[in-house]
């Protein structure tokens, strides 16, 4: 191999890994929500949407920083989060799982078209960070850089919260079994309204950065989550690891998949990943077999 | 007074449905033929979703796929002249149905959402496909067919498709193997216990369901003139068997037309209005179903007894 094919491969595999950043924050928070409330959250991906027009109205009308402009709307996203589930996904609970998928399906349809007819198909991007940095030999953009370590921090204090605070704990023992983390004293509705405010808090967050770094359309939604279901279907359902590696490795494929073929081509990764996880492994690289 | 028995009821709202059929199209405008033809578009994407996924519970978003496929291959075959159009047509759905056949030994292990998922992921995958594969179809560009003078044969044939439809759901429905397929829907685990196999029965339900979208496809490739992969294998054909399925009442075989009727005049006034409004229409109705009225418009005329008691399908 030419030096100068090795130097390329390289930065692919850097601008991959970037990109598999942000994916984690998304795809984790969506792991949150399935793993803790059993519900397939379709309207992840409109969520996510949201909070990158959030971001984006935020900068554009106040002229706040959007790095800052992130901070608000994480705070909003929790808010209509936890206000989701109370009014809408709570009635589901004892119903077939059925309904609340059909549920998060009709949310991801109506969010997407009232998105559409607010702001139009168009699409826009945020400036901010034009520049690039130079790594030895490899040039990276500047405000990939920030976004994807600003992902990777958040997602590493998520994994923080679920893991070392009590009520981190709380939520880990709602996900392990409802009934039984009930009888131990915990507030299980309460836990599950702040887990889904904390995974749609991600969407958000993710969404901004995303925004950042990439144009965006009220149509985005239905791309990311495509892709997180096919990084949480290859971690493994529930798995926070998995979910982990599963996008630094979806990123990771999806540069590769356009650098060696064409970029239509590299769109269909994720759901050539989901099918071929799901027909050959169906829980996943991390996820205990049923 | 005398109850008439249910049979007996449809039979005679089918002849009448049939008539209709005949006779609405020497009398209607051009307009009053595409909406027509639309009604009943949406009750055949309807009744058929509603055979796999009303009746077993296993929830497809694939119904975009069947169409797409349909309408590609009702579109190429016209294009080439190689067969009588309606011949075209059932091949359309022949293809559609094959491709489920050979998909459903895989994915129809699968259970809940991740048949969900998969079928969505399938359905993309086949638009992708479809748009790089060039030398078949055209890509990107898409495929233009011929101009027709008179609708009158489209709309014909989208009316024998629709009663079609609905009359293998009613069969189904009503038969045993109906009886089996709701009680994979109620619990597969039990069912399968009972010895109902389950996977044969899910099987047959998803290619005989995936047979009507991929008519309905080709039937609309040549009525519409011009398709292209994001037209076609658009997720609203999914989202729009699915809302008008779960507004007229999920399971039920009458719902899918009460449904697929009433959505599309909703729509058609909506569309007039404004054309961006059809996704807040069709996301908050499918919302506001299942949180207000789950059962949909049939378990609505039922609680009022103004329909005979169903079995809760």
């Amino acid at each position: 191999m030419s030096d100068q094919l090795l130097l390329n491969i390289a930065q692919v595999v850097i601008s991959g890994l970037l990109l598999g950043g942000v994916y984690a924050l998304f795809a984790t928070g969506l792991n949150l929500i399935v793993g803790v409330m059993r519900v397939i959250n379709l309207a992840h991906g409109e969520l996510m949407m949201l909070g990158a027009y959030t971001t984006f109205w935020l900068s554009t009308l106040t002229g706040l920083n959007p790095l800052v402009a992130i901070i608000p709307t994480v705070l909003i996203l929790f808010l209509g989060g936890t206000l989701l589930e109370r009014f809408l996904l709570e009635r589901t609970i004892r119903q077939p799982m059925l309904s609340a998928l059909l549920l998060t399906f009709g949310l991801s349809t109506l969010f997407m078209g009232v998105a559409l007819n607010l702001w139009t198909a168009d699409f826009r991007s945020i400036v901010y960070l034009s520049g690039s940095v130079q790594i030895g030999a490899l040039v990276v953009s500047q405000v990939r850089l920030i976004g994807s370590a600003i992902a990777l921090t958040l997602t590493a204090a998520s994994f923080w919260f679920l893991r070392s605070t009590r009520f981190g704990k709380s939520i880990r023992a709602t996900a392990q079994h409802a009934d039984v983390a009930e009888a131990c004293g915990i507030d299980v509705a309460f836990v599950r309204r702040v887990t889904f405010g904390l995974g749609s808090a991600q969407a958000a967050a993710a969404g901004s950065l995303a925004a950042l770094m990439f144009s965006f359309s009220p149509e985005m939604g239905q791309i990311y989550i495509a892709k997180a279901f096919a990084i949480i279907v290859l971690g493994g359902l529930g798995s926070f690891v998995g979910a982990f590696l599963g996008a630094l490795a979806l990123g990771l494929a999806e540069t590769l998949a356009a650098y060696f073929t064409t970029a239509q081509l590299a769109d269909g990764v994720p759901y050539v990943v989901l099918v071929l996880v799901l027909l050959l492994r169906p829980s996943g690289l991390f996820g205990a077999p049923e | 007074m005398t109850r008439v028995s249910a049979g007996k009821v449809y039979a005679l709202v089918l002849i009448l449905a049939i008539g209709w059929l005949i006779w609405f199209p020497s009398v209607a405008p051009a307009y009053g033929i595409s909406l027509g033809l639309t009604v009943l578009l949406v009750i055949v994407l309807a009744a058929s979703w509603n055979l796999i996924s009303g009746y077993t519970g296993y929830v497809s978003f694939g119904h975009a796929g069947f169409f797409g496929v349909g309408s590609y291959t009702g579109a190429l075959l016209i294009v080439h002249d190689t067969l009588p159009w309606w011949t075209a047509m059932m091949v359309a759905g022949l293809v559609s149905s094959l491709i489920a056949a050979l998909i459903g030994y895989p994915t129809l292990r699968l259970r809940g959402p991740y048949f969900a998922i998969t079928m969505f992921a399938l359905s993309e995958l086949a638009r992708i496909v479809t748009t790089n594969w060039t030398s078949l179809t055209g890509g990107g560009q898409g495929v233009y067919l011929p101009i027709l003078q008179d609708d009158t044969p489209n709309f014909l044939a989208m009316g024998i498709l629709a009663v079609a439809a609905v009359v293998v759901s009613y069969c189904i429905g009503t038969s045993a193997i109906g009886l089996r397929l709701l009680a994979i829907r109620e619990d597969e685990q039990a069912a399968s216990a009972l010895g109902i196999r389950t996977t044969a029965y899910k099987h047959a339900a998803f290619v005989v369901s995936s047979f009507f979208p991929g008519v309905a496809g080709a039937i609309y490739a040549r009525q519409i003139g011009y398709i292209e992969p994001s037209s076609v294998f658009a997720t609203v054909w999914s989202i729009r068997a699915i809302a008008a399925t779960m507004l007229g009442g999920h399971g039920t075989f009458l719902g899918p037309i009460a449904g697929a009727i009433a959505l599309t005049l909703v729509s058609e006034a909506v569309w007039a209005e404004n054309p961006f409004l059809y996704q807040v229409v069709f996301g908050g109705l499918i919302v506001l179903v299942l949180l207000v009225m789950p059962g949909g418009i049939m378990r609505l005329l039922e609680d009022r007894g103004w329909t005979r008691p169903s079995r809760r399908l």
